[in-house]
């Protein structure tokens, strides 16, 4: 499923027309390559969520282009018809808090993507159970998500980023409610899941504790993106 | 494909189970009020069954002897046993009174039926326990619904009555139990007055210079004695010869005795049009209100369950679930909700609610079908509204704000 | 371990929904129409039926006697109250006389002079005849015309006929004057046999018309009851079957006997009567007009294939019961025999002996009903 990450140019957002335009966006720049991850930080008001909202093909850019893999998803319009389908298969969501489904157990809540996108219900979970044998909470595959603890929680969340291949994971604060042995170990796992399945992974944040971990960073202010180079400390 | 409704309803089937059971509550007095409305059908049918009538002959241009008093001399059988297609005649009495056993008593219709030997029109077709009557005067049979027992005393009036048979589903058309007894005592009881009632009569008689005259012995009590007999009857019930259309002897009954006779078409038509209208519409009514009740109920319970979930249905979305499969997610459980109401509401209905309520329910097997058919419908429309509301829900909020 | 809360859940939803669905199951097959009715089954049992009659009677006394006065009159005295017993021949009272002791001294006067018209009439007589013999012998020696002979002779012969008149008129008076004698004993009002006095219809002082009875007895060493049986219910009925009767007041049962049937019947009631007599009268008497149900026993028929009347059932026009053949029930029309009182009736055809019928049913019965055999049908409070 590996691709060339993910690739964005002039990307545009404004809300509203005329007088009361707001323009969240103004000029987003951001390239990851397969195998990457790399920090999304700005203040609150900077466009952030809108951009990641863009990313995850849930609301409309205005304009600029965004290349998925192999794929350009949009140039100045949605190039690919089904939005829904393209969340279930290209764009891997890890969110601050794990919003795993209540009613199914790990693997299923892991399994349910696949089993979406018209895997067999055997398969899908056999993938699930690897993902989460990689993520090393296979013991608890069977557990209802309120049984887990906050950290098992986000790698099951992160499995379920991860279970269809897709050539980037939209990673929103996934370490905000940790504290930062657990937020690093996060981090860690995504980087090693990354290299692992050569995915492109934005991981957005404003928690000091990982921002050094990031060799790339792209700050945003006011709906536009400065590239930085980070630490690229090595997590211990 | 997993089935995500059945997920959830696994995951808090507690809460599922107890609020389809309290749907199902709903859906038992709905059910039990429909099982009303048939019951009070089936009574009116009842009492048509047990008569073993084909005919009834009553009073003129009256709509006895159920719904309308009548009342005929009780020699008019005669007449009408001579009319070609009549295999045979009933005299019979009906007089709705309490019943008096020791301290209690009991609203009944106490049925006066000619001697003769089981089988004879008005007699109860079959009984639970005990005998028919054998003997021609205080005897009684009485329905399981009084709650006499073999051998109790009844007083009917001045005479006691010994209960030596009962019945089951011997009712009048208001549901009221019946007691058969003989037909000479029944006309005394409908006429007969209490004891201080007839000292009256027979001093008001004898105050009456007319009737009590010393020059003719013997008057006052012929006088006395001609008032306290009573030569009518209520209805004659008749029985047709096999071949002969029930029309066709009506007619010539009406023709030749200038009688009013009802099949038993028009019987039905009188009893269940007529005597009941008033009450089947109040059931109407009751059950459609019940119905609209029950839908919001189930409209407001998958409401609250889907509010419940919005952020596990933007997750959802978000990670591409297809809106097909959310709205199915929200019907089945729906529909499960309203098959536990239906299940629970069809056993509280069948064992709890007709077992206690004073009048006779009859849950029919195609009301019960007519029934889940309505609750799968009602849910299926009463979640619509909470699909609409769960299609609308943002994937983007899954996203933080 | 891990594992167990979901199977605990599994388990738990199995409790609930299991029964559930056994009870929807249960309710769904054994209630409303599909559900097999209950019903009693017995055989037809080779037994003597004891047909009897029931019939509504009164007590009434067999002789009645109602004592009054044979001329209007006032009443003087009345020595008796109800409930009394009397003996023949007692006094039970007396009418006031009036005026009658005057018309009795009359009538003596009366019959006085006549006996003195008659000793006048017989001296008239004697004096006639003697003065026809007279000149009767005068003629004989032709000393007299034969003319004054016959007149004298006229004249005997007339006063030999007011003689006979007078004699007729005394004894005329004299049985009027009797007759006033002898109404003046029958002011007594005398009981004519020994009874009971049952009624006082008026107190002295009263006047009553001739005929009216002033005092009632009845002979309580003869009381009968007058029992209506029902034309439908009396075939058999005739004299001297024994009777059983059951008083209101009397605690046990009576026996007694059928003394006749009347001939007449009452075609407005359509009922039979008949008179039944007490084997012993009961003491205290039973009041007169109290209700008696009266049992007469019939003789014993040979025994024979009897069912109880409970299952006899009407069905298109024929007289049957339900039998059960193969699990299955079955109308078999039959002929019914003679019927007891007590809830049994012979089959003289169409069963045969341990034929299994159905008694009781809860519902009415079709050959399509599935059955469900038990011991009592549920509900029955017994």
């Amino acid at each position: 499923m590996a691709g060339k990450g993910i690739h964005i140019e002039g990307l545009k957002k404004r809300y509203g027309k005329g007088d009361t335009a707001v323009d969240a966006l103004k000029g987003v720049n951001i390239q990851v390559a397969p195998g990457e991850v790399v920090g999304l930080v700005g203040p609150s008001g900077s466009g952030k969520s809108t951009l990641l909202k863009c990313l995850g093909a849930v609301i409309e850019p205005t304009s600029g282009r965004m290349v998925l893999g192999n794929d350009t998803i949009y140039n100045d319009g949605w190039k690919v018809r089904d939005l829904r389908a393209l969340r279930r298969d290209k764009i891997g969501f890890v969110f601050q808090a794990p919003y795993l489904i209540p009613f199914l157990d790990v693997t299923d809540n892991v399994a349910l993507l696949p089993m979406l996108a018209g895997v067999s219900n055997s398969e899908a979970r056999k993938r699930a159970l690897e993902l989460l044998q990689s993520l090393d909470v296979e013991a608890r595959a069977k557990a209802m998500p309120a049984q887990l603890s906050g950290g098992e929680q986000q790698r099951v969340a992160i499995a379920r980023g991860l279970v269809n291949r897709p050539p980037v994971i939209l990673a929103d604060e996934p370490t905000a409610p940790l504290d930062s042995e657990r937020a690093l170990a996060v981090i860690r796992m995504l980087n090693d899941m990354a290299r692992r399945f050569e995915t492109a992974i934005i991981v957005v944040t404003h928690d000091e504790k990982i921002i050094p971990t990031f060799k790339r960073i792209y700050h945003i202010r006011d709906g536009v993106t400065y590239e930085e180079a980070g630490e690229g400390r090595e997590i211990l | 494909m997993i089935s995500l409704a059945g997920r959830d309803i696994m995951h808090a089937w507690g809460k599922f189970v107890f609020t389809g059971m309290g749907l199902g509550l709903l859906i038992g007095v709905t059910l039990s009020m429909a099982g009303i409305y048939r019951g009070m059908v089936d009574d009116g049918k009842a009492l048509l069954d047990n008569s073993g009538a084909d005919l009834w002959v009553v009073q003129k241009d009256t709509l006895g002897p159920y719904a309308e008093p009548s009342s005929i001399y009780d020699d008019v059988w005669r007449a009408i046993r001579g009319i070609p297609g009549v295999a045979r005649t009933a005299n019979v009495t009906y007089l709705t009174m309490q019943v008096r056993q020791g301290e209690r008593d009991v609203r009944t219709l106490v049925t006066g039926v000619t001697a003769g030997g089981a089988g004879t029109p008005g007699w109860p077709p079959y009984l639970v326990a005990g005998r028919q009557i054998t003997r021609g005067h205080y005897e009684a049979v009485a329905d399981i619904a009084t709650h006499f027992k073999l051998g109790d005393r009844l007083q009917i009036r001045r005479n006691h009555y010994t209960v030596v048979g009962l019945t089951r589903r011997m009712v009048s058309s208001s549901g009221d139990p019946m007691i058969f007894i003989p037909l000479k005592d029944a006309q005394e009881a409908q006429f007969l007055k209490d004891n201080d009632a007839i000292r009256q009569q027979r001093r008001r008689t004898a105050e009456n210079p007319a009737f009590n005259r010393p020059q003719v012995p013997g008057l006052l009590d012929s006088v006395i004695a001609s008032q306290n007999t009573n030569q009518y009857v209520n209805a004659v019930l008749v029985q047709l010869a096999p071949g002969y259309q029930a029309t066709e002897v009506a007619d010539s009954i009406r023709r030749w005795k200038r009688l009013t006779v009802y099949t038993r078409n028009q019987m039905e038509e009188i009893l269940i049009g007529k005597l009941i209208a008033t009450s089947a519409k109040q059931i109407a009514m009751f059950l459609v209100i019940l119905s609209i009740v029950s839908a919001a109920i189930v409209a407001f319970i998958i409401y609250t369950l889907t509010l419940g979930k919005i952020r596990e249905i933007a997750v959802l979305k978000l990670i591409g679930t297809k809106n097909r499969t959310i709205a199915g997610l929200i019907m089945q459980q729906a529909i499960a909700l309203g098959i536990i109401g239906f299940v629970v509401g069809k056993i509280s209905a069948t064992l709890l609610m007709a077992p206690i309520f004073p009048k006779h329910v009859l849950l029919e097997p195609l009301d019960s079908v007519i029934g889940l058919v309505a609750v799968i419908l009602i849910c299926i429309l009463a979640s619509l509204i909470a699909i609409r509301a769960a299609l609308k829900v943002d994937p983007a909020e899954a996203i933080g704000g | 371990m891990k594992r167990i809360p979901f199977q605990g859940r599994t388990l738990a939803l199995l409790v609930v929904l299991l029964p559930l669905s056994a009870l929807f199951i249960y309710v769904a097959l054994r209630s409303g129409p599909l559900a097999p009715v209950p019903v009693t089954i017995a055989a037809v049992e080779d037994r003597s039926i004891a047909p009897a009659l029931f019939g509504i009677g009164t007590v009434e006394s067999r002789y009645t006697y109602k004592i009054g006065p044979t001329v209007a009159g006032r009443i003087k005295r009345l020595t008796v109250q109800v409930n009394e017993s009397v003996v023949a021949g007692q006094i039970l009272g007396e009418m006031d006389p009036v005026d009658l002791s005057n018309k009795i001294q009359a009538q003596a006067a009366a019959v006085q002079r006549a006996e003195a018209q008659l000793v006048e009439s017989q001296a008239r007589q004697v004096f006639a005849k003697s003065q026809a013999q007279r000149y009767n012998q005068l003629l004989e020696a032709r000393s007299t015309s034969e003319e004054i002979v016959a007149g004298k002779k006229q004249e005997y012969l007339i006063a030999e006929a007011n003689l006979k008149a007078a004699r007729q008129e005394k004894i005329r008076l004299h049985a009027e004057g009797a007759a006033l004698e002898a109404q003046l004993s029958n002011l007594n009002l005398v009981a004519p046999a020994a009874g009971l006095v049952t009624a006082r219809n008026a107190d002295p002082g009263t006047t009553v018309a001739a005929g009216q009875a002033v005092v009632e007895l009845i002979d309580p060493e003869n009381l009968w009851i007058n029992v209506r049986f029902d034309q439908i219910h009396a075939r058999g009925l005739a004299a001297e079957l024994p009777a059983q009767i059951v008083l209101r007041t009397q605690a046990g049962v009576l026996t007694g006997r059928v003394l006749r049937t009347e001939p007449l019947a009452d075609a407005v009631t359509e009922e039979m009567l008949a008179k039944v007599v007490f084997d012993l009268v009961p003491r205290p008497l039973p009041p007169i007009g109290e209700l008696a149900e009266v049992t007469v026993a019939l003789a014993p028929l040979p025994s024979g294939p009897a069912i109880p009347n409970a299952a006899i059932q009407r069905l298109g026009g024929k007289t049957g019961v339900w039998q059960i053949i193969d699990e299955h029930p079955h109308f078999t029309p039959v002929t019914l025999g003679t019927a007891g009182l007590e809830g049994y009736v012979q089959v003289t055809d169409g069963l045969k002996i341990n034929d299994e019928i159905v008694v009781y049913s809860a519902k009415a019965l079709t050959a399509r009903s599935s059955l469900d055999v038990v011991e009592h049908i549920p509900g029955v409070a017994l």
